[in-house]
C-alpha cells in the first residue's frame, strides 16, 4: 500500500514538474470545461438570423417577426425578395428563410401556407431551426384557429337565440291554426244542418197566370176606357145630348167591366181557384220562407266563424312571414361564415420546408465538414510531428551550421505537410467523385479553399510542435487544439446553440470558416466572387501563423539548440560517471 | 591563415560562470585537445568556437584567409559556417536515412556542385570505410561507424576547422583508435581540429596542442611539451633490490647535487638540484660501480597525470 503511494506520488511529482505534461494534464481539461462552459452555459435561445420575407410587412406579418423578436432572434426584413433570402442563406449570413403571406386572414377554406428555406447542408441546424419556428407558428396557427372557432360559434349562439325567439311565434302561429280549424268545423257543422229542401207539391202555373192575364187585361182595359172617356166627358164642352153616346160608350165599359166580374167569380178557371192556388202557395212559400231564414242565420253564424277563421289565419300568415324573415337572417349569418373545411379551422397555417439547395445524400451534405475535419486533423497532426521530428531529430545541431535560412526549415516542414495533405485530399476527393459525380465543377475553386485550409491548419500544428517539448504533449495539444476546434466548429452543436459573446469568435474558427467555403463551393457551387472575404480571411490566417511560427521560431531557436546540447551533455556526463566514476 | 582566437572569453548562465577570462588561439593546422573534468566548461567552450554560444563578456574572433578579415564569430556566424564542421557529443545526422543520403543530404545543403558533392561523398565514405555500408540506414549501424558517419557529415563541405565533442565517448579501446587515426588523417588533409575528450591517452596521441580547463578556467595551454613542463618530476625514484647496493647508491647520490634522500627500504626517492643532470651523473657512477638497479623512473607527465595534478590545485608556473 505505502509502494502504491509512493509510485502514486513520484508520478504525479513528475507530471508537475513537467511543465507541458502539467499543463496539458491538468491545465488543459480544465481550460477545455471552462470554455466550454462558458459557451454553452446559456438558456435555450438560440443565435438565429432569420429572414423574413413577405410581400409587404403588414401587421400581421409584424405580429410574426415581433413574435420572434421577442425570442431574441436577429431578423432581416426582405420585402419581395424571397432569392435574396436564399442567396444570403447559402452565403450564410442568415440561418432560414421564412416565407410569410401578407395576412393571415383565412379566407375561404384555403389554408395559409407558410414556408421555411433551409440549408440542408447544416443538418444539425435545419432541425432545430423547424423545431423552435414551428413551435413560434404553431402558436400564431393555434390563435388563428382559435379565432375561427370562435366565429362559428357567436354564429351558432346568435342562431339559438334566434331560434328561441322565432319558437314563440310557431306557438303563436299554432294557436291561431288551432284556433282556425274549431271555427271551421263549427262552420262546417252548420253548414251541414240546413234544411234547404223546397215544397214538392205541383202547382198550374199556367191558369194562373192566364187568369192573371185575362183579368189583367180586362180590367186594364176597361179601366183605360173608363178612365178615356171619363176624361173624355170631363174635357168636353157639349151638351148633354152630345154625352148621351159617350154616356153609351160608359154603359158599354161597365159592361165590360161585368163581364170580367164574371169571370172572377167563375170556379174552374175562375178567381177562386186562383185563391186556393195562392193559397198553397203561400203556405209553400211560407215554409221556404223560414227555411231560408234559418239558413241566413247559418249562413251569418258561419261568417262569423270564418272571420274568425281568417283572422287566425292572418295571424299564423304573419308569424311564418316573420319566422321566414328569422331563418333567413339565420341563413344569411350562416353562409356568412367562410371557413367551413374543418382542416382549415383546426389548421388553418400550413408550413412546408424547402430546402435552398436540391435534394441529394447525406453524404453530400456531410461531404464538407467531413473533408475539412480531415485536413484539419491530419494537417495539425503532421505539423506537430514534422516539427517534433526536426526539434528531436539527432540531425538538429547539424542543420544548425548549415547555410540555410530558418524560414527555409519552417518552409521545408509547411510544403512537406502541404504535399502530405494534398496527397489525402486528391485520394478523398477522388473517392468522393464516385459517389459525388456532380463534383467536377467545383474542383479549382474547392482546391484554392482546400489549399489555404491545409496550410492554415499546418501552421497551427507546427505552432504547437514549436511550443511544446515532447512529442506526446504536443500530439496531445495537437489533438486537444483540433477537438477544441472541431467542437466550436457546429459539426457536432449548432454555433447557433453557443452564448452570444462566444459565437461571435467562433464565427473566426479557421475550421468553421474552412467548412463554410466548401459546402458553399460544393453545395450551392458559389463563385469566388462571393466567397472572397472568406478566402482573404483564411490567407490572413495562414500569413499570419507564418509570421508568428517565423519570429517565434528565431527567438527560440538559440534556446532550443542550447536546450538541446545541455540535454545531451548532460546526458553523456551521466554516461560517463557511471562508466568511470569521475 | 586561418584561425580562430577567444580574447578573454567568459561565458556564464544565469549569473553562473561557466568559463572566466579565456585566452586561446587555434592556429591553422592544429589538433587542440581541450581536457577538464566534468562540469569544467569543455563543452561550452566548444560551443562557443562553433557559435552556439555567445560569450557573456569577450569575443570569439575568426581569421580567414578567404574573407581576408577578423570576423566576430558570433556576428558573422552565417559567412563563417561553411568554414566550421561540428560534431557533437551525440551522433548527428538523420537516423533514417541511408549513409550516403546523409552525405549527400549536407552536402546539398552547403550548396556544393553536384559532381564536387558526389566526389566529396565517395572520397569520405571510402575514408571512413563505409562504401561497404553506405546502403544502409544510419540508425542500422554500430556505434563505430555511425561516429564515423558522422565525422564523414562534419566533412562533406571541407571546413578549415573541425570542432569534435568527445568523438570517442561510448568506444572501445580499437575503435577510439580507429577515430584517432581518422582525426589524424583529416588533420593532414588541411583541417585544424579542435577536440574535447574525457580519454587523455587518445588526447596525448593525436593533439598538437593542449589546454587544460578547470573549474571554468584555462590553467594551461599551448604545445603538448609546453604543457608538460611544469609538471615533470622534482624527484628520482630508485628501486633496488640488493641491500649493500642501496648504501654505495647513497653514497653516490651524496656527491651530487641534491637537496633531499629519503630512505623506504627497497625504494629512495631522490630530490635533486637538476633532475637531468643527476639522472645522468647518477647512471654513469652506477655504470662505473657495477651495481644492480632495479627501477629508476625519471619520465615526461602523462596528461593523466597532469591533469590529475591541475585538479587537485596543482599550481602552473607560468
Amino acid at each position: 500500500m505505502r509502494s502504491l503511494w509512493l509510485l502514486i506520488k513520484k508520478n504525479l511529482l513528475i507530471l508537475i514538474r513537467a511543465k507541458s505534461s502539467a499543463l496539458i494534464v491538468i491545465f488543459a481539461p480544465l481550460l477545455i470545461i471552462l470554455i466550454l462552459g462558458l459557451s454553452f452555459n446559456n438558456s435555450a435561445k438560440y443565435g438565429l438570423n432569420i429572414g423574413v420575407c413577405s410581400d409587404s410587412f403588414t401587421a400581421d406579418v409584424d405580429s410574426v417577426v415581433t413574435s420572434l423578436q421577442e425570442e431574441e432572434f436577429k431578423i432581416v426584413k426582405y420585402e419581395k425578395s424571397l432569392e435574396g433570402c436564399i442567396e444570403d442563406i447559402k452565403l450564410g449570413f442568415v440561418h432560414t428563410c421564412i416565407s410569410l403571406p401578407e395576412s393571415f386572414q383565412i379566407e375561404g377554406n384555403a389554408q395559409k401556407e407558410i414556408t421555411f428555406y433551409v440549408d440542408p447542408s447544416k443538418i444539425n441546424l435545419v432541425w432545430m431551426v423547424q423545431n423552435t419556428l414551428q413551435e413560434k407558428l404553431n402558436l400564431k396557427a393555434r390563435e388563428i384557429s382559435e379565432g375561427l372557432t370562435s366565429e362559428i360559434l357567436t354564429k351558432l349562439s346568435d342562431t339559438k337565440t334566434k331560434v328561441g325567439l322565432e319558437n314563440d311565434r310557431v306557438e303563436v302561429v299554432k294557436t291561431s291554426n288551432t284556433q282556425a280549424l274549431g271555427s271551421i268545423a263549427t262552420s262546417q257543422a252548420g253548414l251541414l244542418g240546413l234544411d234547404l229542401a223546397g215544397p214538392t207539391a205541383e202547382y198550374d202555373v199556367s191558369i194562373t197566370n192566364t187568369f192573371k192575364s185575362n183579368i189583367s187585361t180586362s180590367l186594364n182595359a176597361g179601366l183605360a176606357k173608363v178612365n178615356d172617356a171619363q176624361e173624355a166627358l170631363d174635357d168636353a164642352n157639349i151638351s148633354s145630348s152630345d154625352k148621351s153616346p159617350i154616356s153609351s160608350l160608359l154603359a158599354q165599359a161597365e159592361t165590360n167591366l161585368d163581364q170580367a166580374a164574371a169571370l172572377v167569380n167563375n170556379g174552374s178557371g175562375g178567381i177562386n181557384a186562383i185563391v186556393a192556388l195562392v193559397a198553397s202557395m203561400e203556405a209553400d212559400l211560407t215554409a221556404a220562407k223560414n227555411k231560408l231564414v234559418a239558413a241566413s242565420g247559418q249562413i251569418d253564424s258561419t261568417t262569423a266563424s270564418l272571420e274568425s277563421t281568417k283572422a287566425s289565419l292572418d295571424t299564423a300568415v304573419s308569424s311564418l312571414n316573420e319566422i321566414k324573415n328569422a331563418l333567413e337572417g339565420i341563413k344569411t349569418n350562416l353562409e356568412a361564415q367562410k371557413v367551413t373545411e374543418a382542416g382549415v379551422i383546426s389548421q388553418p397555417l400550413v408550413t412546408h420546408i424547402e430546402p435552398v439547395a436540391p435534394r441529394s445524400t447525406h453524404l453530400n451534405y456531410l461531404f464538407s465538414g467531413l473533408i475539412v475535419l480531415v485536413i484539419m486533423f491530419s494537417s495539425l497532426l503532421l505539423g506537430t510531428t514534422l516539427v517534433m521530428m526536426e526539434k528531436h531529430s539527432p540531425a538538429f545541431v547539424r542543420n544548425y551550421f548549415l547555410p540555410v535560412k530558418k524560414i527555409t526549415f519552417i518552409l521545408s516542414i509547411y510544403f512537406t505537410n502541404l504535399i502530405l495533405g494534398l496527397i489525402q485530399v486528391v485520394i478523398i476527393m477522388g473517392i468522393a467523385l464516385i459517389f459525388l459525380p456532380n463534383f467536377y465543377t467545383a474542383i479549382p475553386l474547392m482546391a484554392l479553399v482546400l489549399f489555404l485550409a491545409t496550410s492554415v491548419f499546418t501552421f497551427l500544428g507546427m505552432a504547437v510542435g514549436y511550443i511544446f517539448n515532447s512529442e506526446d504533449t504536443s500530439v496531445l495539444g495537437s489533438i486537444s487544439l483540433g477537438s477544441l476546434l472541431l467542437f466550436f466548429s457546429g459539426l457536432i452543436l449548432p454555433l447557433e446553440s453557443i452564448s452570444p459573446a462566444i459565437r461571435k469568435i467562433t464565427y473566426y474558427n479557421p475550421f468553421v470558416i474552412a467548412e463554410k467555403l466548401v459546402r458553399e463551393i460544393f453545395i450551392f457551387n458559389t463563385p469566388i466572387t462571393a466567397v472572397w472575404l472568406d478566402l482573404v480571411f483564411l490567407t490572413a490566417y495562414a500569413v499570419v501563423l507564418f509570421l508568428i511560427i517565423t519570429i517565434f521560431e528565431s527567438i527560440i531557436h538559440q534556446h532550443l539548440i542550447n536546450k538541446y546540447l545541455r540535454h545531451h551533455h548532460k546526458l553523456h556526463r551521466e554516461n560517463d560517471k557511471k562508466k568511470t566514476g569521475v | 591563415m586561418e584561425s580562430i582566437e577567444l580574447k578573454e572569453v567568459s561565458k556564464s548562465f544565469k549569473g553562473t560562470p561557466i568559463l572566466e577570462n579565456i585566452n586561446l588561439k587555434i592556429e591553422e593546422g592544429d589538433v587542440l585537445g581541450i581536457i577538464g573534468q566534468s562540469g569544467s566548461g569543455k563543452t561550452t567552450l566548444l560551443n562557443l568556437i562553433g557559435g552556439f554560444l555567445e560569450p557573456t563578456d569577450g569575443e570569439v574572433v575568426y581569421y580567414s584567409k578567404v574573407e581576408k578579415q577578423a570576423l566576430d564569430l558570433n556576428k558573422n556566424l552565417n559567412k563563417i559556417k561553411k568554414y566550421i564542421g561540428f560534431n557533437p557529443q551525440h551522433t548527428s545526422f538523420y537516423p533514417k536515412l541511408t549513409v550516403k543520403e546523409n552525405l549527400l543530404h549536407f552536402g546539398q545543403m552547403y550548396r556544393l556542385k553536384k559532381e564536387t558533392l558526389l566526389t566529396n561523398a565517395n572520397s569520405l565514405l571510402e575514408f571512413t570505410r563505409l562504401e561497404k555500408h553506405q546502403k544502409k540506414l544510419a540508425d542500422q549501424l554500430s556505434g563505430g561507424m555511425q561516429r564515423r558517419l558522422d565525422l564523414a557529415c562534419s566533412l562533406v563541405h571541407k571546413p578549415k576547422f573541425l570542432v569534435l565533442d568527445e568523438p570517442t565517448s561510448d568506444l572501445d579501446f580499437i575503435l577510439q583508435e580507429e577515430i584517432g587515426h581518422l582525426i589524424q588523417e583529416v588533420n593532414k588533409q588541411g583541417v585544424t581540429i579542435v577536440v574535447a575528450s574525457h580519454h587523455l591517452d587518445f588526447l596525448e596521441k593525436i593533439c598538437n596542442k593542449i589546454a587544460i580547463l578547470h573549474e571554468g578556467k584555462l590553467k594551461s595551454y599551448g604545445n603538448i611539451g609546453n604543457v608538460q613542463k611544469p609538471f615533470f618530476k622534482e624527484d628520482i625514484v630508485i628501486n633496488i633490490k640488493v641491500k649493500e647496493d642501496k648504501e654505495k647508491i647513497i653514497k653516490i647520490l651524496k656527491t651530487l647535487p641534491v637537496k633531499k634522500i629519503v630512505d623506504q627500504g627497497h625504494q629512495l626517492i631522490v630530490y635533486p638540484e637538476n633532475p637531468e643532470k643527476t639522472m645522468l651523473a647518477l647512471l654513469q657512477a652506477v655504470k662505473k660501480e657495477d651495481l644492480y638497479l632495479y627501477d629508476v623512473d625519471l619520465r615526461k607527465p602523462s596528461l593523466n597525470e597532469i591533469f590529475t595534478k591541475v585538479t587537485k590545485g596543482y599550481k602552473v608556473e607560468e
